[in-house]
């Protein structure tokens, strides 16, 4: 009898793809046939719904076709020039996410700790938080000038409401006895903030960072249509006041592709 | 600070005058404001506890005892009376009192062996130094080999030694406990009191235990201090004369029953006052 169970139980050899994964590549294959189909049925304008063909070929073109000279003084680099924008908009993302992620760690542990200051601003911030940020756009650009450091100022806006959001309620779910311990140890200020506080505010923190890249690469990038010469807004903007299609969309996938990028990052930092 | 401290009122109560306590707990009266006004959480209370004993404080739910416990621990202020550790008046948390807390109270984000290295971190311990020394304490409880395992891979039991190792670890001249043992089971709950007792022989580590349980307290202490239910007062302080080393085992002996039969005796009535209360608290907010 227990034989019989066995050989009827033998083991089933596994699908070559999950369930997922297939429904997953229904759909992207749908999408591109789609894509396809209208482009070549000519219903949409042409250059509005360009070939795949093309926008990959402009995707190359960007990545690859050599027309920018570095400045190097013993010899000569040439580099495609999206590269120097692309730069041009990482580092000012990434300076934008420094400054407001520490004044929102700063403002967020502050409010979290101490109910007085919170009754008194917390509300203001979150009626500031989901404002359209672009709106003080205007304001940075009389500020900080038309280069980089009005889009920083964007993004630093953008990034500091979610995570002092987040700081100050993390403060908040942190275990209380954890805290008494801490005293009991007789440790100081700094060493609690640095031993107690952080470690136990990594979730919550970690979250606001996610969000707060999120519409730092929004803010940014949306200062960047607006107003520049620089950067891979700029370079968007370029592309549709030209009606050069395939290259906005070639920009667009690989603006996609950082993204993603950048979320894996912090994503794995937070799984250290 | 409504309080009343007389200092010269009472020395502190019971005890041979063979050693100079070591912890003096002096007239402490404690006050809360609350809705339904002032609640009396520690009244007057006053013992003392010599170098090497084991003193525990038992009373019901809502008599104090955790308010005591953390003036003791200086995790309090704004009460009437005074703490002193060897002559020291106690103001915040003092060096010399290391406390064992209630709750789950391990660094989840941290190793068995950096929970149990934690207050050596603090005190500027290098390294290499602290780890070794924490290795001892871990070894002391008993953990040996989950050096590396975090809390939240060990069991409530083990949580409870790894915070009992890390306050040893501090090697407090005074070891404070506020129910560690309330959340476990009865089985794991003797064990541990052997490792308690076992511990606090080795290092003859005087010891304050705060608890509800009758059980413990007589297997593990010298004296037992039994409190009033609201206000807080001392009821009586009762000398455990069981021979020592102990073991869970002596939980069966005619003595031991002697000894919890006869606080039961001062406890019971305390405890059906709380009950009695709290049922006409909940009858009371029902009706309006």
């Amino acid at each position: 009898m227990a034989e019989t169970s066995l050989t009827r139980t033998a083991p089933v050899a596994a699908p070559w793809l999950s369930p997922v994964t297939r429904l997953r590549i229904v759909i992207i294959v749908t999408i591109v046939a789609v894509w396809e189909a209208v482009a070549a049925s000519g219903l949409l304008f042409r250059d509005v719904v360009p070939s795949l063909v093309v926008i990959g070929g402009a995707l190359v073109n960007i990545l690859t076709h050599v027309d920018f000279k570095v400045p190097v003084d013993s010899f000569e680099l040439w580099i495609p020039e999206f590269y120097r924008h692309l730069w041009v908009t990482i580092s000012e993302v990434a300076t934008a996410m420094v400054f407001g992620g520490l004044a929102g760690l700063v403002v967020g542990l502050t409010l979290g700790t101490n109910p007085f200051l919170a009754n008194a601003f917390e509300r203001f911030l979150y009626y500031l938080g989901p404002t359209p940020k672009i709106i003080f756009f205007p304001i940075m650009i009389m500020w900080f000038g038309v280069g980089p450091g009005s889009k920083i100022a964007m993004g630093t806006i953008s990034c500091f409401f979610p995570v002092v959001l987040s700081a100050a309620a993390g403060v908040r779910q942190i275990d209380s006895v954890l805290i008494r311990v801490g005293r009991s140890f007789r440790v100081n200020t700094w060493q609690m903030v640095t031993k107690i506080y952080l470690p136990a505010m990594r979730e919550p923190i970690i979250n606001g960072v996610r969000l707060g890249l999120g519409v730092a690469v929004i803010g940014t990038l949306l200062a960047e249509t607006k107003l520049s010469n620089r950067g891979v807004g700029f370079l968007i903007i370029n592309a549709y006041s030209t009606f050069d299609m395939p290259r906005m969309y070639a920009l667009l996938i690989v603006l996609f592709v950082v993204a993603i990028g950048a979320n894996a990052l912090v994503g794995r930092a937070s799984r250290r | 600070m409504a309080a009343s401290p007389d200092p010269s009122a009472r020395p502190g109560d019971g005890g041979s005058a063979s050693a100079e306590p070591i912890l003096v707990v002096d007239d402490i009266y404690k006050q809360f404001e609350t809705q339904d006004g002032v609640l009396v959480a520690v009244d007057h209370v006053s013992f003392d506890v010599k170098p090497g004993e084991f003193l525990s404080v038992i009373g019901p739910s809502g008599c104090g005892k955790s308010t005591l416990f953390n003036i003791m621990g200086g995790l309090l202020d704004g009460y009437g009376g005074r703490v002193s550790v060897a002559g020291e008046t106690v103001r915040g948390p003092h060096a010399s009192i290391g406390m064992i807390f209630q709750e789950e109270s391990t660094f989840p984000w941290r190793s068995v062996i950096d929970n149990v290295a934690f207050p050596l971190e603090i005190a500027g311990m290098p390294k290499a130094e602290r780890l070794e020394k924490a290795r001892h304490f871990v070894d002391l409880v008993g953990l040996d080999g989950f050096e590396r395992r975090y809390p939240s891979e060990l069991s409530g039991g083990m949580r409870q030694r790894v915070s009992m190792a890390r306050t040893l670890a501090s090697e407090p001249k005074i070891l404070l406990m506020d129910e560690p043992f309330a959340a476990l089971d009865e089985q794991t709950r003797l064990l541990l009191g052997d490792k308690v007792l076992q511990i606090q022989q080795d290092l003859k580590q005087t010891t304050l235990l705060i608890t509800h349980n009758l059980t413990e307290a007589v297997q593990l202490s010298d004296r037992i201090l039994v409190m009033t239910y609201r206000p807080g007062k001392t009821k009586r302080i009762v000398a455990i004369d069981l021979p020592r080393p102990r073991t869970s085992e002596i939980v069966g002996s005619d003595a031991f029953g002697h000894y919890v039969a006869q606080i039961w005796n001062d406890l019971r009535e305390e405890a059906s006052r709380g009950m009695r209360d709290d049922e006409s608290r909940r009858g009371g907010a029902r009706r309006a």
